[in-house]
């Protein structure tokens, strides 16, 4: 049976898609933020935030527990005002080119060498970028990337960092110097958002997230950094994962206190009554039904999006009071709470769980495949195939795979949990 | 741990997102549109001799104006932990009344180590007229007037100076909110900036602050010195009042890496509120510098080494006081900055775009809710950028000496007993070129109650200059749709009672086009 992703992070028919095409932009990293929420929260941290690296750019989002939503984004210069999950793009990728500037300062990108003629190390280029720096610095390993299908050119790569000086060092530099505006980028799209990264696990996904997120996570404070087994597929993991749902929602302003009741009670009714004809004509069994709200105190001009179990004044006022509490720090008792919009969702049963928990088995000291150098001090090489349940290592590490490269700087513990997921922590 | 290479790369950032951050935390807390939404403020951090370490790219015609405001309070020194100094005084540190600057000692192991500054635009400091950017001729007009002083006294509010300032103040309740945004702004950027005092030591991060200066001064002394050496002049006007034309002239000149811009035979100040104070005229003049520099270039002290300044005693854009200023922040920085690029457009031909729309449109009003409750609000609406040598302008969009978003017309209409009927493009008033001017907007309000309503706006008889070939944009125009459909044309500068259910129009003026444009 074909199923369509949406921007809401669930999956209808492709008649109900075809009837509202417009929901459909941008589910591809929909897709990406679902297989990484669903991983983190079988492996028990449900508070991540997504960080996947690209050739170009880095894709970002935060979820607290559950997707973030934005309710208006912008495609092409088109202002679209339609529920989406709230990804945003921050920084470099692996193909960023770093240079030195007229004041004399290592900088990297926004230029990109992209994919074509991509890194040094790919036997086209000649600029230095990311990737060169961290195949340089033995972060990469030449003969294992893509599964050993393509051989990254090492000598190409120093060839072009010694552009810039001392290839080491320059490499060395031009890794701490992503990682820092990395860093920048990424606390302040929190704090916009209104959280601190240093409660949130860090996901990381796509070819290049697992090289930076261990050290990007530290400078942020942040407790761990996940990297799922497969790294590279995790969006299309996100869309089997994706339980079928269909979301209306109701422009509604009114001041949320007991007299209104009336009209909200109103509003909600019809509100139902029109999504549950919606998802008889999806076919949606409608298992679990999620109310949310935009809500602000009186005044304001932002909305937040609450959750609550039955649409009351009361309810929706504590609902939005605790998370204006939570995310900027205070709330303002007395103050009237303004409802802008009711939404409603109605969700099928969860498809069965492509991922399977596999059971610990002996040793539990993870195999290394190869002892290695990693920017001159000794490190190992593990194979990402051979990371059993239960495994643990110790950084400097290097875990090579398939669709990725994961790195474990010093200082941190590698562990596998029951799901093969890589779980990565500063050593105690 | 850092590499030498990264040293300087990783200090700007991390300073710079102390800046970051005190601007995300006023932009979030703010309780006015115009601070919440429009982002009419600006963040910065110094050092302990207060000289800018690293400024958030928020407003640039607050770039050279906020060392000013830290200068200014150096006098209420010995600082103590928790102080906190505010001052608006154009002429001691500010830039026009409504731009209110807190200024705060950090101190670290007991020892004064440096200085954050956030300057945020009120909707209403007092003065003649809601939204305090009357049409007037003295500074005392405008609004109130606060010198340098602690709000904040080791930790403690001055509670006396806060009720002042708040009974002279037409929204007393909106302004605590911005002002409470304001000093959580600066408590989140004593925090980040302690954490890196903790993290590096002291000496450590005096050394780095150091290096970012002279980091800002090479990368400004490159992009001067790749100007040929030479003089070269550009002049434009300001529109009075009264209708006659005031000039500006900029003769800059350009010797190796460092550059001289000499303002001599531009105009007295004036009887008017079009008056730059010294500070606007150093912000306009750095931004144009600025603009020549990489987009990362830390925004501190050093750039402002290699650039002189020449500015004639009492004149348009170094007033003494008692002149009205507030216009001289919105509209003179303007032109100063268009005059700086001409003069440059003639140095680096093939570089310098056209000239923007010129004005930022000034919008105040403010009146009674039929509730009893007061209302004021200040806005400046977009007109259109100029063509450039690689693209055409922007239409719809504040350019040069401001940043500001635009405010939301459901937000508007939310907050204030107000109507908009139209904000839209206005076709056809970027000038003509190879790469045509961006357009301007109209924007039409009408007005639910009585309200007052004052209108400063420039660019109404002069239009933005076309470079390379390209043409001048059209001019703007104000008018009034009464409520019988009538259409009342109303001057640049007006300050005007209107009775409810009548529409304001603003015209704003397109940016100039750029480039011959190809037969038709």
């Amino acid at each position: 049976e074909l199923r369509v992703m949406h921007s809401a992070a669930g999956v209808t028919t492709p008649t109900a898609a075809g009837d509202i095409p417009v929901s459909m932009v941008v589910s591809g990293p929909a897709g990406g933020v679902l297989g990484a929420l669903a991983v983190a929260r079988l492996a028990g941290f449900p508070e991540i935030i997504t960080f996947d690296m690209g050739g170009t750019s880095t894709d970002v989002a935060l979820c607290d527990g559950e997707p973030a939503y934005r309710t208006a984004t912008e495609i092409d210069g088109m202002a679209l005002h339609t529920p989406v999950v709230d990804v945003v793009t921050v920084g470099a990728g692996g193909g960023s080119i770093a240079r030195l500037d007229a004041g004399g300062a290592l900088v990297v990108g926004p230029e990109s060498a992209g994919a074509d003629p991509g890194p040094a190390c790919y036997g086209r280029g000649t600029l230095p970028t990311v990737s060169d720096a961290n195949l340089a610095l033995g972060r990469l390993r030449a003969g294992h990337f893509l599964g050993g299908e393509m051989v990254l050119d090492e000598a190409r790569a120093i060839d072009a960092l010694s552009r810039l000086g001392d290839p080491v060092d320059v490499a060395a530099a031009v890794v701490e110097v992503v990682n820092v505006s990395m860093a920048r980028a990424l606390r302040a799209v929190s704090l916009q958002r209104g959280f601190d990264p240093a409660r949130f696990t860090l996901v990381a996904f796509g070819g290049a997230g697992p090289l930076h997120a261990c050290d990007l996570a530290a400078s942020l404070g942040m407790p761990r950094v996940l990297v799922p087994r497969y790294p590279g597929v995790l969006s299309a993991l996100g869309m089997v994962t994706a339980p079928e749902s269909v979301e209306r929602s109701r422009s509604a302003l009114l001041v949320v206190k007991e007299e209104a009741t009336g009209e909200l009670t109103a509003t909600a009714d019809s509100l139902r009554r029109e999504l549950a004809v919606a998802a008889s004509a999806a076919g949606i069994d409608a298992a679990s039904i999620a109310w949310s709200a935009d809500a602000r105190y009186q005044g304001q001009a932002h909305e937040l999006r609450v959750a609550f179990e039955v649409p009351t004044p009361s309810s929706i006022a504590a609902a939005f009071e605790a998370a204006h509490d939570r995310q900027y720090g205070y709330r303002v008792d007395g103050r009237s709470v303004e409802l802008v919009n009711l939404r409603l969702r109605f969700s099928a049963p969860l498809p069965p769980s492509p991922l399977v928990a596999v059971a610990a088995g002996e040793p539990a000291r993870a195999p290394v495949a190869e002892p290695i150098t990693v920017a001159g001090e000794p490190a190992s090489r593990i194979e990402r195939e051979a990371l059993l349940t239960a495994h643990t290592f110790e950084g400097p590490a290097i875990v090579t795979q398939l669709d990725a490269t994961t790195v474990v700087p010093r200082g941190w513990r590698g562990r596998v949990d029951t799901y093969l997921n890589l779980i990565l922590e500063p050593a105690p | 741990m850092t590499t030498d290479l990264a040293r300087l790369s990783v200090w700007n950032a991390l300073l710079a997102s102390v800046a970051d951050e005190m601007g995300i935390t006023l932009g979030r807390t703010g309780h006015s549109p115009n601070i919440r939404e429009r982002r009419d403020y600006s963040c910065a951090v110094f050092d302990r001799d207060g000289a800018t370490v690293a400024q958030a790219a928020h407003i640039p015609v607050h770039l050279g104006a906020m060392p000013e405001a830290v200068r200014a309070v150096a006098a209420l020194a010995p600082w103590h932990p928790g102080d906190i100094a505010i001052v608006n005084d154009p002429y001691i540190g500010g830039t026009h009344l409504p731009d209110v600057s807190l200024v705060a000692p950090v101190f670290f192991g007991g020892e004064l180590v440096a200085f954050l500054s956030n300057r945020a635009h009120h909707a209403d400091i007092g003065g003649m007229a809601p939204g305090s950017m009357p049409v007037a001729t003295e500074l005392y007009q405008e609004g109130m007037i606060i010198p340098p002083l602690r709000l904040y006294d080791a930790g403690r509010l001055n509670e006396e100076l806060f009720a002042i300032i708040l009974r002279n103040v037409r929204t007393p309740e909106e302004r605590r909110g911005d002002f409470a945004a304001q000093i959580g702004s600066i408590r989140t950027g004593e925090r980040r900036l302690l954490d890196l005092f903790e993290r590096y030591g002291a000496d450590e991060v005096f050394e780095r602050m150091a290096d970012l200066q002279a980091y800002a001064e090479r990368l400004t002394r490159a992009a001067i010195a790749a100007i040929p050496d030479g003089a070269y002049e550009a002049e434009d006007v300001l529109e009075s009042p009264d209708g006659a034309l005031i000039p500006i002239r900029a003769r800059v000149t350009v010797e190796g890496s460092t550059i001289t811009v000499d303002f001599t035979g531009s105009a007295p100040a004036q009887a008017a509120s079009l008056n730059a104070v010294r500070a606007v005229t150093a912000s306009a003049v750095s931004y144009c510098v600025r603009c020549l520099l990489p987009d990362d270039a830390p925004s501190n002290e050093g750039g402002f080494r290699p650039i002189r300044l020449v500015l004639p005693p009492n004149s348009i854009v170094n007033a003494d006081p008692p002149h009205a200023v507030s216009a001289g922040n919105v509209e003179t920085s303007q032109r100063i900055g268009d005059v700086v690029f001409r003069a440059l457009a003639m140095a680096l031909p093939g570089r310098i775009p056209a000239a923007s729309s010129g004005s930022m449109n000034n919008f105040t009003f403010g009146g009674t809710r039929p509730d009893g409750s007061p209302f004021a609000y200040y806005e400046t609406i977009p007109g259109g950028s100029g063509g450039g040598p690689a693209h055409r302008g922007e239409s719809g969009i504040q350019t040069h000496m401001t940043n500001t978003a635009n405010t939301p017309v459901e937000a508007l209409e939310t907050v204030f007993p107000i109507r908009v009927h139209r904000f839209d493009l206005r076709d056809d008033s970027g000038g003509a070129g190879l790469h045509a001017g961006g357009d301007g907007v109209v924007k039409e309000v009408e007005f639910l109650v009585d309200a007052g309503i004052t209108v400063i706006s420039e660019r109404r008889q002069v239009q933005p200059y076309g470079l390379e070939g390209g043409s001048g944009a059209r001019t703007g125009a104000n008018s009034l749709v009464h409520p019988d459909g009538e259409v009342e044309p109303i001057p640049a500068k007006v300050e005007r009672r209107i009775a409810a259910g009548t529409r304001v129009r603003i015209e704003t003026p397109g940016g100039g086009g750029w480039g011959t444009p190809p037969e038709a």
